[in-house]
């Protein structure tokens, strides 16, 4: 086997493109295979009317049933279903959202870029439920502090402590007339407002921000279009020795080996190709002896638009941008103290001022309707809720062998299953966004208390966890497995807990951090 | 002569590039074009005859044409939705054909007339469930399911037509459907 590579990192989004760009900073020769193909910037694109699109916008009938957020657009970005199945219970169905092309997901994120804090990663201590982390703020703000100013991340410091502060391009834009109100109305009710925090510029993705300087050290070697099938073990020693992987277009196989693997194809991704790694010494998946490789998977639930509101004085082409625009953040205020509430944990929510409320909300038709539409135009504002979902050994992905892609590996089956937690939360959350709407003077025209189904946030998490005890855990404080000190799995699978804050820019820590580990240990031949 | 050589003299390889070409045909010449919808008359095929003629009537209803605003007759919605329902999952095609037929027994029954030959205050007797307020689940009436999917997609077919990005383009309006489109990957 071809062992020219100090590390393979299989995945190129946040976690492997981070990896890449810290390891190969210190020196370490890296190959990075990745599932898909490069995106093609120049040539890839180009400006089209939706009347020039086939389906005129719709999309093609069928090709995306979990992927709401693809649009005939950049239909060509996202994962084929077809050609990537996977199984879920018929009652719970499961929505599986992936891009496979260099750089990853962080094609397309949404670029919220919260800390997380102690309220998660000691969540047990707080609270009682689950597992604390093995890690804590602590050891993870420095890390923040390098990732936040690689992104460019926009925000404004508080002094919050359930979303540290951070270093940010400093956020100190006027709020419209109608933020204004709304911020005050919450700050009646005791609920906390910020401006959102984003990455920035054009494109935030590991394609730009990482990758580049990653190759420019000439010691990393992307190759595209190269599906990993299984990790490889050292049957004397145990440990990784390299990996097989399938050309997605030749289909040829082909192994390469490495002193370190590392892991971050996305959440589930990453525990599937564990998980299809069985061996005489892992039978039960990779790194598995605690039997809880693909378990406690659970994200963050969304109720999107769960109110949706007319500001009334900007009716009847009032709607002025002193009044109208901007938005911002509500970070979670539930259960700060342990039990305030009848669930655990908390959720948060984004807010927006603008925009025209969509036709469905009036039970209008024809004329009437287009002259209610004219009448409101651009004085919507709304809010979305996100979430702690609670992690469950119940809730599980495990290797469906009657699944296969189309490249004869098997897939998952996918279980997951939102609570009565959840519901209750969903719940306090509508109800408090339309008291702070109604407390502003908002004429709330629609609320629901509606969760997405599991995954259609796509901050999945979990499923191959850290902790301090290899019993209850796959992976050590370092991201490293308890039980193969040369493989590492740096993605959202390692989480465990998930706050309500987007998981990138802590995936991207908890990747420089390990990456750093990493490198240290293989400097003192340790790895 | 080598074989080579000889090779490139069968093919004239030589002699052409001796020729000198105008610049223009040394260009990769980008051709204005048009597409089959702004051209054609689409051809329906899905929908019986009494099902599409409900389904034109319901779109006049629910995006008449106004000042400076495309219709959904104009736009041809519904021969469009005939298009996309045909390649629907089975599901959806059974709401739209159940619906359709239910627009047309439903006029039979009260006016004894074709859904659409009813003045506008008829079909609006039998199109009652669209003054029901908003929910996020889906009504459980499959009627009431099909008026509300049938009203969003001949909103959005009119919205994302030729016709109406023309006419918000000569009333000098935003929104005119440009989007960043990506080519299919290998």
């Amino acid at each position: 086997m071809k062992t020219d590579y100090d590390v393979l990192i299989i995945g190129s989004g946040a976690s492997g493109g981070m990896a890449a760009y810290t390891l190969t900073q210190l020196g370490a020769r890296c190959l990075m295979p990745d599932a898909g193909p490069p995106l093609d910037f120049e040539r890839g694109r180009t400006l089209r009317p939706v009347w020039d699109l086939p389906y005129r916008g719709f999309g093609r009938p069928g090709r995306f049933p979990h992927i709401t957020q693809a649009s005939e657009f950049d239909a060509a970005l996202w994962a084929d279903e077809k050609q990537n199945p996977y199984s879920y219970p018929a009652a719970d169905p499961y929505y599986w959202v992936r891009i496979k092309m260099i750089g990853g997901r962080t094609l397309r994120w949404g670029r919220a870029s919260w800390r997380l804090s102690d309220y998660e990663f000691k969540g047990k201590d707080h609270d009682g439920f689950g597992e604390n982390w093995p890690v804590s703020y602590t050891d993870l703000a420095p890390y923040y502090d390098r990732v936040e100013p690689i992104f460019k991340v926009a925000g404004r410091n508080e002094g919050f402590a359930q979303i540290p502060d951070g270093k940010f391009l400093e956020d100190n834009s006027k709020d419209s007339l109608s933020v204004e109100r709304f911020i005050a109305s919450a700050k009646k009710l005791g609920v906390p407002t910020t401006k959102a925090r984003r990455s920035t510029g054009t494109l935030a993705s590991s394609a730009n921000l990482l990758l580049p300087d990653a190759v420019a050290t000439g010691k990393l070697t992307i190759v595209p279009n190269a599906i990993a099938r299984e990790i490889q073990v050292d049957p004397n020693t145990g440990l990784v020795s390299g990996v097989s992987y399938v050309d997605r277009l030749s289909r040829r196989e082909y192994t390469v080996g490495a002193r370190v693997l590392v892991v971050g194809a996305s959440t589930l991704e990453s525990t599937r190709l564990l998980l299809n790694s069985t061996s005489r010494r892992y039978p039960n998946g990779l790194a598995n002896s605690s039997g809880v490789l693909g378990r406690y998977l659970f994200d963050q639930f969304y109720v999107k638009n769960c109110v949706e509101c007319v500001v009334p004085e900007a009716r009847g082409g009032k709607a002025s941008r002193e009044l109208m625009g901007g938005g911002g953040y509500i970070p979670r205020f539930r259960n700060l103290k342990p039990g305030e509430k009848k669930f655990l944990r908390g959720y948060a929510f984004d807010f927006g001022s603008g925009g025209t409320p969509s036709a469905k909300y009036f039970p209008l038709y024809g004329d009437a309707l287009f002259a209610k539409l004219a009448d409101v135009a651009n004085t919507g504002f709304s809010l979305t809720t996100m979430g702690e979902v609670l992690p469950r050994y119940e809730n599980f992905a495990r290797i469906d062998p009657g699944v296969k892609d189309e490249w004869g590996i098997p897939s998952l089956h996918i279980t997951h299953r939102y609570t009565e937690n959840e519901h209750l939360m969903a719940q306090d959350a509508t109800e408090t966004a339309a008291a702070i709407c109604g407390g502003a003077g908002f004429e709330v025209i629609a609320q629901h208390a509606q969760m997405v189904p599991p995954g259609e946030s796509i901050h999945e998490l979990g499923t191959c966890r850290m902790g301090a005890d290899p019993k209850k855990s796959v992976l050590n404080r370092f991201n490293q497995a308890h039980d193969v000190k040369n493989l590492f799995v740096l993605d959202g699978s390692a989480f465990v807990s998930g706050g309500s804050q987007n998981p990138t820019l802590t995936i991207l820590a908890l990747s420089m951090r390990a990456g750093e580990y990493m490198a240290e240990r293989m400097k003192k031949r340790e790895l | 002569m080598k074989r080579r050589q000889a090779i490139q003299a069968l093919l004239g390889a030589p002699a052409l590039a001796a020729i000198p070409l105008p610049a223009i045909a040394q260009e990769m010449p980008k051709l204005a074009t048009s597409t089959a919808d702004a051209v054609g008359e689409p051809s329906t095929h899905y929908f019986s005859n009494p099902q599409m003629t409900a389904l034109r009537r319901l779109g006049d209803l629910v995006v008449p044409a106004g000042a400076g605003r495309p219709g959904a007759r104009d736009a041809r919605a519904a021969e469009f939705l005939d298009f996309l329902i045909s390649q629907s999952p089975a599901d959806r095609q059974s709401l739209y054909r159940n619906g359709l037929d239910q627009l047309q027994s439903e006029a039979r029954s009260r006016f004894n007339a074709a859904f659409e030959s009813l003045t506008p205050q008829q079909a609006d007797g039998v199109l009652g469930p669209l003054h029901t307020a908003w929910t996020y689940a889906a009504p459980a009436d499959p009627f009431a399911r099909f008026l509300r999917e049938a009203k969003e997609d001949l909103i959005a077919a009119t919205m994302s037509s030729h016709e109406w990005s023309d006419a918000q383009a000569a009333a000098g309006r935003r929104g005119t459907g440009i989007g960043t489109y990506w080519y299919p990957v290998e």
